[in-house]
């Protein structure tokens, strides 16, 4: 018999999908691995050969590609390759070739086979394994969608508002409408539901028929409605609503009428209803209110996060949010301090300018004025606006930009022609420091005022740019600050002490360069957009970046954003502050290979921009 | 002696022709494939034992462990470990050193019915150890006191190698440096964990692959070049 080695048997019960199997069956694997060790550059398997062994990595890495060159995946230490060669009947699909010194332990395909048999969670692990792009990741990932599971007693956000059964058709109209609910609920006299009135009944079975308003509502409302208990689930209500094309359902809870479910609740609760806090923002007409709707962000994203919705569809909502309180505040300064003397434009710089806000964060933004005005009639006036707005935000949670990049600093609440100036001088005399603290302001977006004073700026400006390629390489030396923390390929890069030992930060070291990449190609490209996922699109299209080249971004982008965002979601829920700093222990082997495959996107396409504009530093 | 005279090929058969019927007369029967061969087309075994002490005349095998190498695979299906009981009470120190309890070692097989598990395991294949001297001098001493015939296996030493390939590459050689545990970092393997001498065998093997990988050019490192 042979003997069991524990160094092989403890490495594979540290890792995924091994971790699954019984402890005996577990020994058993482990007496049946051969080792082998492969020298960089080594391939292991194309596609058509014959494969008869899975890999699993003990040090070391591997690339897979598939057919047509895209990396697929970059195993490292536990993880396995060989897998898709061995569910499609031992041949090969990718190519798989080490690229690093590698020690690998190998299991016979009969093994494997066998173990996916006996063992359903290690073939289910196998099942979502080796998907394909990194793209598809996310799509095993996203749809976590409890929303439908959950109780309707949950989304109730008001108490349900009732009448007696022995009021006229006026006084029942007149309650709604002072209410504001498009539907009433008629209660007997032990509070239990006798029946429903709603808006459709008062058009169809009062207005249309010519009845008299001083009709009891007996006669029009429709008794002994359909209605649901609280503990019912989401799913089964909205089911029950749209089977019977009802538009307003009662929730009763231990008999009693407990709150009334509408189609609206339903739709507003399932986006945690970023169109009701839009709404609220416009309606506001203090700070305070302002500041309690932003204060639902952080559960408005987590909600958003948790029904599968898009970094990209989040960012846009976000950032949506935050143009309405910037709106709402510009309009109370307006009303307060009266019309501006001369036309201006407000921009929001940064990442609400991209829309890629996934959180409450620092403001930035900077103030167009018309060429017209003269700094003593009206500098006081446009002085106090801008501090009062500035001062809103920042009570609202979008903190003062701590590099004073704000209207309320002289610099930047210039006339046109001083703005020209600084681009000018930016772009065609790039001193690299100045350009590193100035790279906000190449993504601007009109929020308030005068579009035709954002409109010629920026127009110039993108055509100062397109042309001018030594503004690019400095633009691109800038878009190389930071980097992915990917170390010799193989491992995370680790920040090591401090508050953040042991953890990756996923905003600067893969966020970050994503968004500067898109943003030398953007430039290069004449593109106007500057939301990083339609600079990477236009970018393509104006053949300034390969379409592979963009695809990867894309998907790289998404995936470290999602990692991010599920992150923080985490955090929130855990009552802590949200923070960029991810530790890989908190991943699964799954995201952390794929979140792996994204930095070396990254990496990839930042020596492709190296060699592009011949940055010898790279 | 004889080795130098005859070479190892006729001194392997005059050892076997001495060697009365049993393991180590089958071992010596045997023949390993030749030196010229690439690593990864010969059979190897990579063998750790842990003794009482230093000094083979005096002291006793107390564990062995050891694990094939098949072309070039670590095949671990034919590992084995054994302790091996001592004639005499195991010094304090080497059990400290391997932690291994002398009623632990009691309850074990004796030599003579280890040893001939380990020449089984042997035939047709190089012996791979790291500083083989000291399996070298305890297993040939085991045998010569068994059947009366010393062991003689070409022996590949990792330690020896490592120590040609520093040199080669001009790396200075510091205190520690062609320790098992130094030798395998310098090739990026793990860290081992466990020290009983079937992992240091097991140690020894991968550190062989790694070894023999990093001889290897276009085609794979004879094994002469890995001996010598």
């Amino acid at each position: 018999m042979s003997a069991e080695i524990q160094e092989v048997r403890d490495f594979l019960a540290a890792h995924h999908p091994f971790d699954l199997l019984p402890q005996a069956v577990l020994g058993n694997v482990a007496r049946s691995v051969q080792i082998i060790y492969a020298r960089r550059g080594t391939v292991l398997m194309k596609p058509g050969d014959t494969v008869d062994t899975l890999y699993v990595v003990r040090t070391g890495a591997a690339e897979t590609r598939d057919p047509d060159g895209h990396l697929l995946a970059r195993p490292c230490e536990g993880e396995c390759f060989g897998v898709r060669a061995l569910l499609r009947g031992g041949v090969a699909v990718n190519r798989i070739e080490v690229i690093e010194d590698s020690l690998l332990y190998t299991l016979s395909a009969d093994l494997f086979q066998q173990l996916r048999q006996d063992h359903s969670s290690f073939s289910y692990f196998f099942a979502a394994f080796d998907g394909g792009r990194i793209g598809d990741a996310m799509k095993v990932n996203a749809k976590d969608v409890d929303f439908l599971s959950k109780q309707v007693s949950e989304l109730l956000t008001r108490a349900p508002v009732t009448s007696p059964p022995d009021i006229h058709i006026r006084q029942a109209a007149q309650r709604m409408r002072d209410q504001r609910v498009s539907c009433l609920l008629i209660t007997d006299e032990q509070g239990g539901l006798a029946g429903i009135l709603t808006d459709r009944d008062l058009r169809g079975r009062v207005v249309a028929e010519g009845l008299d308003y001083a009709t009891p509502i007996t006669r029009v409302m429709t008794p002994n409605p359909r209605c649901v208990q609280a503990e019912t689930l989401v799913f089964d209500a909205m089911l029950l609503m749209s089977r019977h094309n009802i538009h307003h359902l009662p929730v009763l809870k231990d008999g009693a009428v407990a709150g009334c479910l509408t189609t609206s609740t339903v739709v507003d609760s399932q986006s945690a209803s970023p169109l009701y806090m839009a709404k609220k923002v416009h309606g506001a007409t203090e700070v305070a209110q302002l500041k309690a709707v932003i204060s639902q962000v952080p559960l408005l994203v987590e909600g958003l996060a948790s029904q599968g919705a898009s970094t990209h569809g989040i960012g846009h909502v976000v950032s949506a949010l935050t143009d309405a309180v910037a709106v709402r505040l510009l309009n109370l300064a307006e009303a307060r301090f009266g019309p501006p003397p001369v036309p201006y434009a407000w921009l929001a710089a940064g990442s609400q300018a991209r829309q890629e806000q996934t959180a409450v964060s620092d403001q930035d933004n900077c103030v167009i004025l018309h060429d017209s005005y003269d700094p003593v009639a009206h500098g006081p006036y446009f002085k106090q606006m801008m501090q009062f707005v500035s001062d809103g935000l920042n009570e609202c949670g979008y903190v003062y930009c701590p590099g004073e990049m704000m209207a309320t600093t002289d610099k930047w609440r210039q006339p046109l022609a001083v703005w020209h100036d600084y681009f000018r001088r930016w772009i065609e005399e790039p001193d690299p420091k100045a350009l590193m603290l100035s790279s906000i302001f190449f993504d601007l977006r009109l929020i308030h005022g005068d579009a035709g004073l954002f409109e010629d700026l920026h127009q110039t400006v993108l055509e100062k740019c397109r042309k001018n390629r030594i503004f690019q390489a400095y633009m691109a030396t800038n878009a190389l600050t930071h980097r992915p923390p990917l170390g010799f390929f193989r491992n995370l890069v680790l920040i090591s002490g401090g508050d953040h030992d042991h953890t990756m930060d996923l905003k600067h070291n893969g966020i970050v360069p994503i968004v500067d990449l898109a943003r030398v190609y953007a430039l290069a490209g004449g593109v106007k957009a500057v939301n990083t996922f339609e600079r990477l699109e236009a970018a393509r299209e104006a053949k300034v970046l390969s379409t592979d080249g963009a695809d990867d971004l894309r998907d790289a982008l998404e995936f470290i954003s999602m990692i991010r965002l599920r992150h923080q979601a985490a955090r929130i829920r855990g009552g802590m502050h949200a923070d960029n700093y991810v530790s890989p222990d908190e991943l699964s082997s799954f995201d952390r290979s794929h979140l792996k495959a994204a930095f070396g996107v990254v990496k990839t396409l930042q020596a492709a921009l190296a060699s592009a504009y011949q940055l010898g530093r790279f | 002696m004889l080795a130098k005279i005859l070479g190892p090929d006729v001194s392997r058969w005059v050892l076997g022709w001495r060697s009365p019927p049993g393991p180590l007369k089958d071992y010596y029967r045997t023949d390993t494939a030749t030196v010229d061969t690439p690593y990864n087309r010969v059979e190897m075994l990579a063998v750790d034992i842990e003794t009482t002490g230093l000094d083979a005349e005096k002291d006793e095998i107390v564990s062995i462990g050891f694990v094939p190498v098949i072309k070039g695979r670590i095949v671990l299906a034919q590992a084995q470990h054994h302790l091996v009981r001592p004639d005499c009470q195991v010094g304090d120190q080497a059990a400290k050193v391997h932690r291994l309890l002398d009623d632990q070692l009691q309850s074990a097989a004796p030599i003579a019915e280890i040893l001939p598990l380990f020449l089984a395991a042997l035939r047709g294949r190089f012996g791979v150890a790291h500083h083989a001297l000291v399996e070298r001098g305890f297993l040939s001493r085991a045998c010569q006191k068994l059947w009366g015939q010393k062991l003689e296996v070409p022996f590949l030493d990792t330690l020896a190698l490592e120590h040609r390939l520093m040199t080669r590459r001009n790396q200075s050689i510091g205190d520690g440096a062609l320790k098992l545990a130094a030798c395998r970092e310098r090739y990026g393997l793990p860290r081992l964990r466990v020290h009983d001498a079937l992992s240091d065998a097991l140690g020894c093997a991968e550190l062989l692959l790694a070894q023999a990988a990093h001889c290897s050019g276009k085609k794979p490192a004879a094994m002469r070049d890995l001996l010598e």
